[in-house]
């Protein structure tokens, strides 16, 4: 992987449209893109920037295709990346070729983007897993203790993602956190949870949580996929009867794409700038204690300014009104309709300040996050 | 021609595609250029060189009639048989105006 988190790719191919073609589908999925036109500039793009899949042209003038994966192979500071051939010759013998000299596949030209896409998600896919088996127990537990010595996120960390929060911890050991996770330039991970129970376990398990975020949400995952993985590993590690309420948030500011997933969560308020505010209703199951889940899935289309707020039960709820889930999320929504014109950094104070003007009276704690497009 | 359609085609935008079309202009344009030189050099290889690279790139962008016509002429001048380049020339660079023009 490369300096930072973002995914790379190499496209090389000595035709400047299909370079222009997989360059613009492969941004839009959040990768960053290296270039290059011949073999020599291939090879050594591949060794300066180690990128984490290469796309490779077999016909190009010169030094073909062929004699590049040759030598990349037989370089070890290159020869664990895996390479997809870009081929328009349909014989079965160049493919076998491609393959014998370690192409993990290949695909035929003309070629669809969406399908180069698919394919790159898929390879990238098996080389992190190939990587993760054999990195070491120690790294693993290395990662959680950077985790755990990890401060929240704040807005001034990632100005792109466009976020303000108001986070109340009632408890020092609280169920209640929050993350906000670059996954690319454009495209950010929101993710609000709730922790049954506020024993010392939790301030540890908040930590992991944040580690896994951070290992599983990535352009080659989707939502869903990441908030399956880690709860698939959470099922493995949690003490019986802890779980996690989650909803998780991925918007890709470029495509205007926002994709929402809930687990057991209160729901999330979208306030569109154009439109009818609503409550995004979903069913989920809750994090942690079944093997087999279904979490709420939500696609949908926003503009530039629209607001998605995020928030945890103590905002709602109430055990001496006795207000639940159902009658809270209403009362939310109107709170945040009213907030429509506060400035985005101001509007989660506002928001709780309205729906708890005294807050030394806080049963438990509070988070809201909010997201402008 | 609807730039739009081809463009959701391969999953892109339109602003996104023209972009791409733009540069495709450009490189077929060339290609037709190299074909009719290699016709006037009777340079069979050259000819299918440079309908192959056209077949690729119309095929790749949804240009259909383009990449049949040249997909002929390549696997024509494979066989030696550059006959019928002369009269597909003028039928390329007008099926390519029609694309510029909708650009």
């Amino acid at each position: 992987m490369g300096t930072d988190d973002t995914l790379s790719i190499l496209v090389v191919d000595d035709n400047p449209l299909n370079v222009k073609l997989l360059e613009t589908t492969l941004i839009k999925e959040g990768y960053s893109i290296h270039k290059a036109f011949n073999g020599p500039d291939a090879r050594k793009i591949a060794e300066e920037k180690k990128p984490d899949l290469i796309l490779l042209d077999i016909q190009m003038p010169g030094e073909s295709g062929f004699d590049v994966i040759k030598i990349l192979k037989g370089n070890g500071s290159t020869a664990s990346i895996p390479v997809i051939f870009l081929t328009g010759v349909s014989e079965i013998d160049a493919k076998l070729e491609g393959f014998e000299l370690g192409a993990v596949d290949y695909i035929t030209k003309p070629f669809h983007p969406l399908e180069v896409s698919a394919r790159a998600r898929l390879h990238l896919k098996l080389s992190i897993a190939t990587n993760s088996l054999i990195r070491s127990q120690a790294d693993k537990l290395k990662q959680i203790s950077e985790a755990q010595s990890a401060m929240l996120t704040t807005p001034d960390k990632h100005p792109a993602a466009k976020f303000a929060v108001n986070y109340l911890s009632l408890h020092e050991a609280g169920g209640d956190f929050y993350e906000v996770l670059p996954i690319s330039d454009e495209i950010f991970g929101y993710f609000v949870a709730d922790f049954s129970g506020h024993d010392i376990s939790t301030s540890y398990l908040t930590s992991s949580v944040k580690g896994l975020l951070k290992q599983n949400c990535s352009p080659i995952y989707q939502p869903l996929e990441s908030i399956k993985m880690i709860n698939d590993v959470l099922v493995e590690i949690l003490p019986a009867g802890k779980y996690l309420t989650a909803a998780y948030a991925r918007l890709n500011r470029k495509t205007k794409q926002m994709k929402i997933i809930s687990a057991g969560h209160p729901p999330v308020c979208y306030v569109p700038v154009e439109g009818e505010p609503r409550i995004l209703d979903m069913d989920g199951d809750v994090i942690g204690i079944f093997k087999n889940v279904l979490f709420g899935q939500q696609t949908m289309q926003v503009n530039s300014g629209d607001r998605f707020y995020m928030y945890t039960d103590g905002l709602i709820e109430s055990s001496d009104k006795k207000i639940v889930w159902s009658e809270g999320a209403g009362r939310m929504l109107a709170a945040c309709i009213e907030a429509r014109d506060v400035p985005l950094v101001e509007a989660p104070v506002h928001i709780t300040q309205n729906l708890h003007p005294d807050t030394s009276a806080l049963e438990d704690d509070i988070v809201i996050l909010a997201i402008e497009v | 021609m609807d730039l739009k359609a081809l463009g959701e085609n391969l999953g892109l935008e339109k602003d996104e595609f023209v972009e791409i079309v733009e540069i495709f202009l450009e490189t077929a344009y060339a290609d037709v250029e190299k074909l009719a030189a290699a016709n006037d050099a009777q340079d069979a290889k050259a000819a299918s060189e440079a309908a192959h690279s056209l077949k690729g790139s119309a095929g790749n962008l949804g240009f259909m009639d383009i990449a049949g016509l040249s997909g002929k002429l390549e696997s024509a001048a494979r066989h030696n048989d550059i006959s019928s380049i002369a009269e597909a020339i003028p039928e390329l660079n007008a099926m390519l105006n029609l694309i510029k023009d909708a650009v």
